[in-house]
């Protein structure tokens, strides 16, 4: 065994009587004393300790270092930018792996390669022989440095404290930093081999390897060897070389896009040129691309592909046992073992992680390409057919902070349809509705920021006549630009219509404004459309360009999901051919305060980047947009661009006590017209082109992307009670937005002296908006919010900039608009933050205290309600027969 | 690392212990310790017929197949069907967690008393 390697963590695994095996040259910590299934467990409970510094670490530096790794490598190395790093493989000549790796880039002018322990001097050989036609050099640095992997949903907390509560990595996956824990440097990436979405690999200097390892068992995690990470990549459903990888058990070579992971590892960008087994793998792709679409007739180049496999029958199935359907042998299993988990019960977010465990036989296989899903084939075990199935995944990770394995569940058999009276259904329905109207209008304490109530006046109006007709109208030029309107009746509509632009162009302080858009969403998507219309106006005759590079606030950071290509930019964001993504970039926010925009680094995102949209505006809000110091650089750069204001929430705010976004020198302002606003749920557009300016013909656009393009009929009755909302916060806007920012302020400071963790800058008393956030501790959001609904009080629970997504949410979102509206002053909200405070930190019922005070404040405020209006609006009431 | 005085033990690491004329086997501890967590056994039927030196079964650890060699040749008289749905008693308990027995014994290995085995494992340790 001497002849073997050891890492600078051998002593240690010794010490702590872990069983030593000889892996690809080195001696390294098969298991520790608690065992395989213990270190499992553990891993996916709380955080476990892998000493992974056996694998090679190999720098690249040169001037040629972009064009030599495009050539030997399968990924596009253009689409990482710092601190990220990316899967990739080494292909071969034939489009097989040599190994596959992780590529990072810690700093601008490097990148560093880590591959498998066992391939490492394969790889070095394979890299040196190409390395030597560039300007380029390979350094292995394996000796001086040593690589900790540390996995599992209490990592993050357990580094932080190393980090001294600084984050230590953004929360997307392969997200790297560089930073100091406790006066030694440090370098993280967000990425494993556990399948964990909490989980780190950490790269120290190989004399500080020792100190961390024990910091970090000092702080609760456990050692955890070879035989527990090979189960848990396993679960993870993530390929192994050797057996994912590499020569099946007859010794032929696997292509790479057997592999499902090739999808992302592999690129065929025209940078890369024409790199190692570029032509093979393109073949690949075209046979794996046919195979997903189910197309089998022809599998020479794919005929085989990797798959999760569930035993059925009683057993355990082991790499190299041969598989069958029916008589036909179709592959192999290449990884299997008996994999422990923990039981859950309950359903959706409600599902309990229970502390009782069980195991399951499963693994992957490399099986006839057309194997589909649910198929049930045979696994030859030692002689004895057993019956297996092929389940999608063995485990999903988008619930964080834990990783969730999936149990195999043949398709349920649709219910029967439901045949009761639908006379009686209609009066049950009415019954619900009645009840579920009572509740939130008298008993509960309504605090979602996006929400709001009308006035009766607006509510009676959205009811009335227009409610079901259409009033279609373009403008014809031939008319002097007068609008026509396609149909009879529409006189009345017509008129309101134009009082509803007079008035919210009186409220925006802009000169057109387009009310026919009937969500917040639907805004942005008309303006979005129109810019790229725009762009492409004097080019008809091919496919139009999209929209890029567009700024925005990351969802993340509290952008809303308007902006982000997975909402209304979906079909108008274009793809960056440098780097394969959507040409996004996002506003940098600042150390100290993440909810704000770090404007000094956002100067230098624009100079980069040169942005042809700006898009202000978040869904998580305490602060200003920066709005006027954006306008001026750009304007000194010289920058074109557009600066548009996703308003949503603040619409109701435009004002002296918050921002006047056209003043500040925005272009487009879009809104939701019942946030913030009075109005009933519609969505404006507002712009400041003046008809003599060359953008007056993106307005013009804009017009016509609303009406034909994003609606047929806008929803008269709503039109409607929106103009009386118009004239409701025109009347009474500076008593309402002083006091919503007055209340808000004071909210916050309330909650704060209660104990509750306040979110913001409590030099300006935590929020500048509508919006309160409090932070209740990492992933028990959801909770926390549902014990306040039991108590009447609405709220969300959203992620904050540094978790990873919805389920791990750790913070409270509120607003104090509705509740302002009904009349709340500071008083009431400091009454309710101490019922909160009951509720939340002392687990109170504060149902029956929150329904009294409630019960004080069901009169409508900023709104007629003079005699004159009441009176009017009763006869209106009988009229309308409702 | 555990040798039970009252036992007798085979060198393929089972242990057995007479009932009267029922032979109760099981593994030892330094087996299960070498095996690491036991997560699947194979058991035979009651009625099935077993040898000396043979294979009536296996247990399965999370990285490889052992098989269970018996000591004695007769008939199953008994399983213990507990270790199909938690074959980690075999690691908890080695010498509690019984796997077969076996009555009409009619041959035998080989057996060791507690210190011979002691010996011969502390030299398989080497």
């Amino acid at each position: 065994m001497s002849d073997l390697k050891r890492t600078q963590l051998y002593d240690l695994h010794v010490l702590s009587g872990a069983s030593m095996v000889d892996f690809g040259g080195w001696e390294m910590p098969i298991q520790y004393p608690a065992g395989i299934v213990a270190e499992h467990l553990y891993t996916r409970h709380a955080c476990s300790l892998f000493d992974v510094s056996h694998m090679g670490r190999l720098l690249i530096k040169g001037a040629e270092r972009v064009p030599f790794l495009q050539h030997v490598l399968t990924s596009n190395v253009m689409a990482l930018d710092l601190n990220q790093a990316q899967y990739c493989i080494i292909p071969d000549e034939n489009g097989c792996a040599v190994d596959d790796a992780y590529l990072y880039r810690f700093e601008e002018d490097q990148f560093l390669l880590v591959v498998n322990a066992a391939n490492t001097e394969k790889d070095l050989v394979h890299l040196t022989k190409i390395v030597s036609r560039y300007d380029c050099t390979i350094t292995d640095i394996t000796k001086d440095y040593a690589s900790i992997a540390v996995q599992g949903p209490k990592s993050r907390e357990i580094l932080a404290v190393l980090s001294g509560g600084e984050a230590v990595t953004e929360p997307m996956k392969n997200a790297l930093n560089t930073l100091q824990m406790e006066g030694r440097t440090v370098r993280v990436a967000k990425t494993g081999y556990t399948g964990e979405p909490l989980g780190y690999e950490v790269f120290v200097a190989s004399e500080d390897a020792q100190w961390l390892w024990n910091r970090l068992i000092e702080l609760g995690a456990r050692p955890a060897g070879l035989g527990a990470r090979d189960t848990l990549r396993l679960e993870a459903g993530l390929p192994l070389y050797g057996h994912e990888m590499g020569v099946d058990p007859d010794g032929v070579p696997m292509p790479i896009f057997a592999v499902s992971l090739a999808r992302f590892a592999v690129s065929f960008s025209e940078q890369k040129g024409n790199y190692i087994g570029r032509e093979p793998l393109e073949r690949q792709y075209a046979a794996f691309k046919k195979i997903m679409s189910r197309d089998f007739s022809d599998m020479s180049v794919l005929p085989r592909r990797i798959q999760p496999i569930t035993l059925v029958d009683r057993g355990v199935m082991r790499g190299g046992m041969p598989v069958y359907r029916g008589d036909e042998m179709i592959g192999w299993v290449t990884s299997g073992t008996m994999v422990p988990y923990y039981r859950h019960e309950g359903e959706g977010l409600a599902t309990k992680i229970l502390d009782d465990t069980a195991k399951r036989a499963i693994g992957l296989a490399y099986l006839s390409s057309d194997v589909l899903e649910d198929d049930v084939v045979e696994v030859d075990i030692r002689g004895k057919r057993l019956k297996a199935v092929i389940p999608p995944y063995h485990m999903r990770v988008d619930a964080p902070p834990f990783a969730r394995p999936i149990l195999y569940k043949p398709a349920e058999q649709e219910a029967d349809a439901d045949t009761g009276s639908r006379a009686a259904k209609a009066l049950d329905l009415i019954q619900m509705a009645s009840e579920n109207h009572q509740w939130r209008q008298t008993c509960c304490i309504n605090l979602i920021p996006s929400e709001n109530s009308a006035s009766r006046a607006v509510q009676l109006l959205c009811a009335s006549d227009p409610a079901f007709r259409y009033a279609e109208h373009k403008k014809i030029k031939s008319f002097y630009d007068q609008d026509v309107f396609y149909y009879q009746g529409t006189r009345f509509i017509d008129r309101v219509e134009q009082m509803l632009v007079e008035q919210m162009k009186q409220y925006l302080g802009c000169c057109e404004v387009e009310t026919r858009v009937i969500s917040g969403q639907m805004s942005n998507m008309a303006v979005f459309s129109s810019l790229m219309d725009w762009k492409n106006r004097l080019d008809r005759k091919h496919t139009p360009k999209r929209l890029g590079y567009v700024l925005n606030n990351h969802i993340i950071k509290g952008g809303h999901l308007s902006a982000q290509p997975m909402g209304a930019l979906h079909d108008y964001i274009a793809v960056d051919p440098v780097t394969e993504r959507s040409a996004v970039v996002n506003f940098p926010v600042c150390k100290d305060n993440i909810y704000k925009i770090d404007v000094e680094e956002t100067k230098k995102v624009l100079e980069k980047y040169r942005p042809e949209l700006i898009i202000f505006g978040k869904s998580m809000v305490l602060h200003r947009e920066p709005v006027a110091a954006i306008r001026q650089f750009v304007n000194e750069q010289h920058i074109p661009t557009t600066i548009m204001y996703d308003m949503a929430h603040v619409l109701g705010l435009v004002g002296d006590h918050f921002q006047k976004p056209f003043e500040e020198g925005a272009d487009i302002v879009t809104g939701s017209t019942h946030k913030t606003f009075f109005g009933p749920q519609r969505g404006v557009i507002g712009v400041n082109y003046k008809k003599s300016d060359l953008e007056y013909g993106l307005w013009e656009t804009i017009e016509t992307r609303a009406f034909p393009g994003s609606v047929s009929n806008h929803h008269l009755g709503t039109q409607l009670g929106l103009l009386m909302a118009a004239y409701e916060m025109n009347t009474f806007k500076d008593e309402y937005q002083r006091a919503v920012v007055e209340n808000a302020k004071h909210f916050a400071k309330c909650l704060k002296a209660q104990g509750l963790d306040v979110a913001g800058d409590p030099a300006n008393d935590y929020t500048e908006t509508h919006q309160v956030i409090v932070s209740v501790g990492y992933g028990t959001g959801p909770e926390v919010a549902d014990r306040l609904e039991q108590n009447n009080i609405i709220v969300n629970y959203q992620a904050t900039p540094d978790e990873e997504g919805f389920t791990a949410s750790g913070a409270l979102r509120m607003g104090v608009s509705e509740m302002t509206r009904f009349g709340f002053g500071k008083e009431d909200f400091g009454k309710l933050a101490e019922l909160m405070a009951d509720c939340i930190l002392r687990a109170k019922d504060v149902s029956g205290d929150v329904e009294k005070l409630r019960a004080g404040h069901t009169t409508m405020r900023y709104c007629f309600n003079d005699e004159k209006m009441q009176e009017a609006l009763e006869g209106f009431l009988g009229q309308l027969g409702l | 690392m555990n040798y039970p005085a009252d036992l007798k033990y085979s060198k393929s690491h089972e242990w057995v212990k007479m009932d009267g004329d029922v032979a109760v086997i099981g593994i030892s501890d330094f087996a299960q310790d070498s095996l690491g967590d036991v997560v699947f056994i194979n058991l035979p039927q009651e009625g099935d017929t077993v040898s000396a030196g043979e294979a009536f079964g296996d247990v399965e650890s999370v990285k490889a197949v052992s098989d269970l060699v018996c000591p004695v040749s007769g008939t199953v008289r008994e399983v213990n069907e507990e270790l199909l749905d938690a074959p980690e008693k075999l690691n908890s308990d080695p010498y509690g967690a019984w796997i077969i027995k076996v009555e009409g014994i009619t041959g035998q290995e080989e057996l060791l008393d507690a210190a011979e085995y002691e010996a011969v494992c502390a030299v398989a340790e080497d």
